[in-house]
């Protein structure tokens, strides 16, 4: 199984909203990180077949979408960025609806329906409403319906966004569940979700990705980048609007704080090791910052 | 199993269920007022409602009769006989009439029937009813079915009729086919649902608005991506789409007109329906009984019906909210209302009696008819034709429309 993305491109008038994107994408987890507005959502709806490209192609075991045509959305699990449903239908409802519309026979239709609900907790309320629902128990429908004929290419948009910290162990408990064998694509701005699942990483910034990399030595390009400074707490504002400051920690009168740039920020800070999220800040600077705060 | 899905969507909204209840209401109020508005008169004064229309159903005992030229002829005397006594006749300054006895007696039992056989003998603006008999001469019998040929001819050659030598040859023709004696008799149901077919569009509009959120309600709510990625949602789903759209608007439609004509048969009765349409109105050409015309009126308006319904989906998949959807639908409904056919001849009137709401009318009693070369079409064949070439172009864009759609 593979997924190729080549020469993609999406533009809206003169925005370029994915700029020549070329990837090959093989079973595993990538976890595609970037700020709002960095083109994931695009992509991914480039992916799923529901958003047209202005050029490029995309192919699924070497042929494109429209050669495959139905087969192509028959490998395709898709959740899309704030899961929408009809609040008149109940759970069950919804999945054998959604079962219908992936082409699964009534059979099957109904004893995955029955699987899925029961794996995403949700078996005690399917005969309940939608409208009934919190957030998270969507989000939970959605990647049920995502997984109904399981596909061998998964796309979760912003699978966790919305959801408290609880809800999100949750969900990527169960991402990590489904995730055999397939490709999985779980675009995010929230850079936790996908350090604990993720195989690669790819980063998104204007349209165009600009780094893949295994999870595993995606930090090694700013080893010796990511300092420990402590600050005294009036010098604190000072430092975090000088630099990119992933972390901030009270202690006594001081604050320790956690900064990503290539040179010592001050004398006495030492080198860490660094983690996704400085990765993230390294790339992303002032519009992570903002992020961060929404998310916190 | 995705139409069952599709019409359940359609049906579980609570705008369907308001709409429905809505359109219920205002066509039995509709149908129901024609009842509640009835009257019919004897020396007494004014019978209303369902006591008037058992009352001339009773007067109407007497009046099941073949129209032979004896019978006309025997009542067209009888009638120049009551004018011969002075004591009968009364004179508004205007005209002379029957009074009293002679008329309350003589004629208000029978007055339809008599209005229906003066038409034949009368001018073709004329309404002097029963008043036409008193110097009518009928010493070689009423020759009543060639008056009414004499009236067809007199019709289709006035100037003002506009029509070519095909038209007036294919409405000549048309109107040799009823065949003679009329059979005369109570047809009270069968006059109102001719006569109120325009009603129907209400229904119309209220199918249409609940079916208008079936592609741009899955864009407004955003629902859109997740079903296009499904495997048959650009194909299968689509289709699904339109047969429950079909589905729920042949459904509620004929729950209308069950609805309509339940309240019109209830308090009339269905009696008439097979006598022929010309007992309401002499100059009719076509060869129908009344339920053949009620049908065949109804088939159109189903045709009809079908064709708003593509248009409805249509205009559903390529806009993005339910609210423009019906920005454009209901000028296109309702716009004809307000215009008036000035003949029935002329592009203008042609047009006019193909749009929705001028379709929905019959228009039985008049000579409209379609020229293409040699070959003239009547107004049933043409609006039929029409319909279903609209539905058929409409479905396929709907189609695309939904396929095509960038979920943004």
């Amino acid at each position: 199984m593979e997924l190729q993305l080549q020469n993609l491109s999406k533009h809206y008038g003169k925005k370029c909203a994915v700029d020549n994107i070329n990837l090959h994408l093989v079973p595993g987890v990538y976890g595609l990180l970037g700020a709002n507005g960095a083109g994931k959502t695009t992509l991914m709806r480039m992916v799923c077949g529901v958003l047209k490209a202005t050029s490029g192609n995309i192919r699924l075991n070497g042929k494109t979408q429209q050669e495959l045509g139905e087969r192509y959305y028959a490998n395709l699990g898709y959740m899309p960025q704030d899961c929408r449903f009809y609040p008149g239908f109940t759970a069950r409802e919804f999945m054998l609806y959604m079962a219908a519309v992936k082409g699964l026979d009534k059979k099957k239709a109904k004893s995955r329906t029955e699987e899925l609900l029961y794996m995403v907790n949700l078996q005690d309320i399917a005969d309940k409403k939608i409208k009934s629902y919190s957030g998270g128990m969507k989000q939970r429908l959605g990647i049920a319906q995502a997984e109904l004929d399981n596909p061998s290419v998964l796309v979760l948009d912003e699978p966790t966004a919305g959801l408290d910290p609880k809800e999100r162990v949750r969900f990527r408990n169960l991402i990590s569940g489904f995730a055999k064998e397939k490709i999985v694509i779980l675009s995010t701005h929230i850079v936790s979700d996908v350090s604990y699942i993720a195989d690669t990483i790819l980063i998104m910034k204007n349209g165009r990705i600009i780094l893949q990399e295994p999870m595993g030595s995606v930090t090694c390009g700013i080893k010796g980048k990511v300092w420990e400074v402590l600050v005294p707490e009036s010098k604190a504002d000072m430092y975090n609007m000088q630099f990119s400051v992933v972390n901030l920690h009270h202690e006594n009168n001081m604050v320790r704080l956690r900064i990503v740039n290539r040179e010592p920020p001050a004398p006495g800070a030492v080198i860490v090791e660094p983690g996704l999220e400085d990765l993230f800040l390294y790339y992303f600077g002032e519009e992570a910052k903002e992020e961060k705060l929404h998310v916190n | 199993m995705l139409i069952k899905y599709e019409f359940l969507k359609i049906l579980r909204k609570k705008s369907t269920i308001i709409i429905m209840a809505a359109s219920f209401i205002l066509t039995a109020l509709l149908f129901g007022i024609q009842i509640i508005q009835y009257q019919v008169y004897n020396e007494n004064g004014v019978i209303k409602g369902l006591a008037g229309i058992a009352y001339e159903k009773d007067q109407y005992k007497d009046l099941s009769v073949s129209l032979s030229e004896e019978y006309i002829t025997k009542t067209i005397l009888e009638v120049q006989q009551l004018f011969k006594n002075p004591d009968n006749i009364g004179y508004d300054g205007n005209e002379q009439f029957l009074i009293g006895d002679a008329y309350w007696n003589s004629i208000a039992p029978r007055e339809k029937l008599l209005n229906t056989i003066s038409k034949a003998y009368d001018s073709p603006d004329g309404t002097l009813g029963y008043n036409k008999f008193r110097n009518l001469d009928i010493k070689n019998g009423a020759n009543f079915y060639q008056a009414v040929k004499l009236k067809i001819k007199t019709l289709l050659d006035d100037p003002s009729g506009n029509l070519s030598a095909c038209q007036k040859e294919y409405w000549s023709s048309m109107a040799e086919k009823p065949g003679t004696p009329f059979q005369y008799g109570y047809y009270g149901s069968w006059e109102i649902i001719i006569s109120s077919f325009e009603l129907l569009i209400f229904a119309i509009l209220a199918v249409c608005i609940v079916i208008a959120p079936v592609f741009s309600g899955e864009y407004q709510a955003g629902t859109d991506s997740i079903i296009l990625s499904g495997k048959y949602g650009k194909t299968k789903l689509v289709t699904a789409k339109i047969i429950s759209s079909f589905l729920f608007g042949i459904i509620a439609f004929t729950l209308h007109v069950v609805l309509a004509y339940g309240i019109i048969f209830a308090a009339f009765g269905t009696d008439g329906w097979a006598l022929p349409i010309q007992i309401a109105n002499i100059t009719i050409p076509y060869p129908f009984t009344f339920l053949q015309a009620a049908l065949i009126s109804i088939g159109v308006i189903y045709l009809i019906l079908f064709a708003m319904v593509s248009f409805t989906l249509l205009l559903s998949s390529k806009m993005k909210t339910s609210y423009l959807v019906l920005a454009v639908l209901v000028p296109v409904l309702f716009i004809p209302v307000f215009l008036t056919p000035n003949g029935t001849t002329g592009v203008y009137n042609l047009v006019l009696f193909l749009l929705p709401y001028r379709a929905v009318m019959p228009e039985i009693g008049k000579y409209i008819s379609y020229q293409f070369g040699s070959f003239v079409f009547n107004i049933f064949s043409v609006r039929a034709v029409l319909y279903v070439v609209l539905t058929l172009i409409m479905l396929p864009f709907a189609k695309l429309g939904f396929k095509k759609h960038q979920a943004v």
